[in-house]
């Protein structure tokens, strides 16, 4: 099994705060690796260090060997790496159709994107419907289904989604996870970051506990009893009050 | 009946080339959040060093055009480089302070250059009037309105027909999201910058030459006509930057037909004042312009 | 003392006044163009009492400060609850209005056979109540420096007040202080008060010091420094205006050294120290760091919103 994206070591800091205090982990080629915690832990501050907004103070984090750490966000994404990020971040008032657009930025060829575009509606019907409208008047789980599909249109090897189940209601939910297990069946290399621990176990392969800016577990899910991750990924390990 | 037109009329002409300002100042602003105090001057410096060329080697109308809007293409990334690219998102302030600093710089370069009170500029007309009916009209300004309609529709294809709008579009939305998206953020705002002095700089050209001459006002003139323009249409509004160009020229021209010049200018003052206490977001903006949007131009992303 | 030196430092300590004035705006996270408006309304206010009406100049300088004071509340209870950028070109388009208007405003008593007062763009000549009374330049001065010293102090007691904390609190993040139950706008709202009898004051005392004040010397320019001289001298402390002042008409206005080029050198040193120090030299860290040598003590937990509202390194 070969790590697809490897994570050695990262440390990122807000001003004089470690938000990630040395974080080790990987992605296997062809597999949904997930990473669980509770809030605060810093997993969405990892995702952002992945996908070169925050820049590491130091670590190394290696797609295929090449080093993605002091590229721009633009650069990791022509590297093969796309972020669905946290809130989904769609542009609201831009067309969904536009926003697609926008995810194929650095692509060279029109006609390949225009077919994309055209795949993208068959994997995601409401898009389709909803092509010439505003994103911003797009329900949440249409928004979260677009910025999934604005991701997948710069072709990445590597997906990262942040917390796609956020706010959503639960049918969206298992649409959404349903989605991201035919994506993987397809090829592509999901890494994930999910609060929702029992959906999460249901379809990674390989997952990561994090806390306080650490790796704390790591393991296949069945390793660990469900409900001490889903402990640990809600609470935190046991520490004393106060 | 007949004045009021003609003196509306003449309002429009004169707004067109304060919407061009406040064009530049809107696309800047959209794109950083960022106030640019310099913009006033980076044109200042193109006109000037047209006008050098001018009167020491009689340059020809075309070339002090080319110069004065490549002039101002130069000071803009100047600027662009020193005051903006370095700071990042966090620190809006300083960066508009970085842009007075380097305001007070380039208007002293300026003025080194060229040392009077006024040069005079070359025209592109020879001035006589026009008549359309009962109405009068200076080819000069007719220009000025056909060049600003022309920017801003050559703009709006530049913005919905092509990448580089698209991805123009983008940043002004969420630049976060925009790099997430895979475009270059700092190399889209740099463009977007020299785009928005160049606009400045035709706006500039386009009105010296009407007034024949350039002062050395020029570049407090420019800022603060682009900035109440703006700031009347809409903060970082497109479409609003034109609207309230020409608002602010017609409320300019007919305050000053009734009462005179200082009364203009306190006029052009008094409806910005009230227009911001009443409709903060301008004509185009919406009626109280959220936290959210006028801080962090909905870059905002929170951490789990 | 020589009188070059004095004019000097007595217009740094007058224009002190000013870019105190702009500061204390920033505290609350308010950037202000228009603080000159309230400098040029103590002026003229101040040169009224003392020049045409023949009152004492104490009472000419309360009146100063007193009517920069209401005016900045007239202005305030509109304006404050409009958000950053457009409180900004609020304040700018008040201070340009109030500027035309003085270039209208005529108001003139025969003293000794002579017009003294306002007259329009000419501006207001002969407040010479300074000369008129034998106090020298420097004793004048010595005065500026007094009430300067005066207002430092009352910053002092500000800074260590809860009205300072709110102030700071509002200023990182005036939604986190709302929830704490910060009153903003009342805040905000006094926080104009003060900046504006502050500016009236050193108007007030402006005025006496040049004897002579015109509209044009209150435009944006003046708006622009005096918040200028926050940002570069450092918003840690009062004395970060001060030296912003310093720094300007100090170093620079006086030394010929740079004859010519002088805003060219400026405004270049400026924009690179802002790269270097986005929140000036004495910024806040920079202070902290000197109250803790200064009083060894451990210093208080910085605030969450403190520490976020840095850029991730």
């Amino acid at each position: 099994m070969e790590a697809m994206l490897e994570i050695v070591d990262v440390v990122t800091t807000y001003g004089k705060i470690e938000a990630l205090k040395g974080v080790s982990l990987s992605a296997n080629r062809g597999r949904i690796t997930c990473l669980l915690g509770p809030n605060g832990a810093g997993k969405t501050t990892l995702m952002m260090t992945v996908a070169g907004v925050l820049k590491p103070r130091q670590g190394s984090i290696k797609l295929e060997g090449n080093e993605l750490v002091g590229l721009s966000p633009a650069r990791i994404v022509g590297n093969g790496v796309a972020l669905v990020p946290e809130n989904r971040l769609v542009f609201p008032q831009m067309s969904v159709r536009e926003n697609l657009l926008a995810g194929a930025y650095q692509r060279k060829s029109s006609g390949e994107v225009a077919a994309d575009i055209e795949q993208m509606y068959t994997r995601f019907p409401p898009l389709k419907e909803r092509r010439e409208q505003l994103a911003g008047t797009l329900s949440g789980g249409e928004q979260q289904m677009l910025a999934v599909a604005r991701a997948l249109m710069s072709r990445p090897r590597v997906l990262l989604m942040d917390e796609p189940s956020l706010g959503l209601a639960p049918i969206v939910v298992k649409e959404i996870f349903g989605i991201i297990a035919e994506l993987n069946r397809e090829g592509v290399t999901i890494f994930l970051v999910e609060q929702n621990a029992h959906l999460a176990l249901q379809v990674a392969h390989h997952f990561y506990l994090m806390e306080q800016g650490r790796v704390t577990f790591s393991g296949t899910p069945g390793e660990l009893a469900e409900d001490e991750v889903i402990k640990r990924a809600y609470l935190g390990t046991r520490r004393s009050a106060g | 009946m007949i004045p009021f037109i003609q003196t509306t009329l003449d309002g429009l002409m004169v707004g067109s080339s304060y919407g061009l300002l406040a064009l530049g100042f809107a696309l800047i602003f959209g794109v950083m959040r960022r106030l640019n105090l310099s913009y006033g001057p980076s044109i200042m410096v193109g006109a000037y060093l047209g006008t050098l060329l001018y009167i020491q080697f009689g340059a020809p109308t075309y070339v002090v055009a080319i110069v004065a809007v490549a002039g101002s293409v130069m000071a803009g990334v100047y600027v662009e480089r020193l005051c903006f690219a370095p700071l990042g998102v966090g620190a809006g302030v300083a960066s508009m302070v970085s842009s007075f600093a380097i305001w007070m710089q380039l208007e002293q370069a300026s003025l080194l250059m060229l040392p009077r009170h006024s040069y005079p500029f070359p025209s592109l007309t020879s001035g006589e009037l026009l008549s359309v009916g009962p109405l009068v009209v200076r080819p000069d300004y007719l220009i000025m309105l056909a060049a600003m309609l022309a920017i801003t529709a050559a703009l709006h294809l530049l913005l919905y027909r092509t990448r580089f709008g698209l991805g123009l579009r983008a940043i002004i939305e969420n630049s976060v999201a925009a790099s997430l998206s895979g475009i270059d953020v700092r190399s889209t705002m740099l463009k977007a910058f020299a785009l928005a002095s160049a606009i400045g700089g035709v706006a500039g050209f386009l009105v010296l030459s009407a007034n024949q001459q350039v002062t050395a006002m020029l570049g407090m003139w420019a800022t603060l006509k682009g900035l109440i323009a703006m700031m009347i249409g809409g903060l970082g509004s497109i479409p609003g930057a034109i609207v309230g160009g020409l608002v602010l020229g017609v409320i300019e021209v007919h305050s000053q037909t009734l009462f005179g010049p200082q009364v203009r200018d306190l006029a052009a003052y008094g409806v910005l004042f009230v227009l911001l206490v009443l409709r903060p977001g301008g004509i185009f903006g919406t009626a109280a312009v959220s936290e959210s949007a006028a801080h962090r131009g909905g870059d905002r992303w929170t951490t789990t | 003392m020589d009188d070059h030196l004095t004019g000097i430092l007595s217009n740094i300590g007058v224009i002190s006044f000013v870019a105190l004035s702009a500061y204390l705006l920033l505290l609350t996270g308010e950037i202000s163009f228009g603080q000159q408006a309230f400098f040029a309304i103590g002026a003229y206010t101040a040169g009224i009492v003392t020049a045409m009406w023949q009152l004492p100049f104490w009472l000419g300088l309360g009146a100063g400060a007193a009517a920069g004071g209401a005016a900045a509340l007239f202005v305030g209870l509109p304006t404050l609850r409009l958000h950053g950028l457009q409180f900004a070109i609020a304040t700018l388009a008040f201070a340009e209005a109030v500027r035309i208007l003085f270039e209208l405003f005529r108001y003139q008593v025969v003293r000794d056979g002579e017009p003294v007062g306002p007259n329009g763009i000419e501006g207001f000549r002969n407040i010479r109540y300074i000369f008129e009374h034998d106090v020298s330049a420097t004793q004048f001065m010595l005065i500026i420096y007094g009430l300067l010293g005066m207002t430092l102090f009352g910053f002092f007691l500000l800074e260590r007040s809860r009205l300072g904390v709110a102030f700071r609190m509002i200023g990182q993040d005036g939604l986190l202080a709302a929830a704490q139950g910060v009153p903003v706008f009342r805040v905000k709202l006094m926080a104009a008060c003060l900046a504006g009898a502050i500016a009236g004051l050193g108007g007030g005392l402006y005025a006496h010091l040049t004897t002579y004040v015109e509209p044009a010397i209150f435009d944006v320019m003046l708006g622009v420094h005096s918040l200028a001289y926050g940002l570069i001298g450092g918003l840690g402390t009062a004395f970060g205006p001060l030296l912003g002042v310093v720094i300007d008409i100090g170093l620079l206005e006086s030394t010929r050294w740079f004859a010519g080029y002088r805003m060219i050198v400026f405004g270049g040193l400026v924009a690179v120290l802002l790269i270097v120090r986005p929140r000036g030299l004495l910024d806040e860290r920079l202070v902290h760091r000197i109250r803790r040598l200064v009083s060894r003590r451990p210093p208080p937990a910085p605030t969450n919103a403190a520490v976020l509202g840095e850029e991730p390194s």
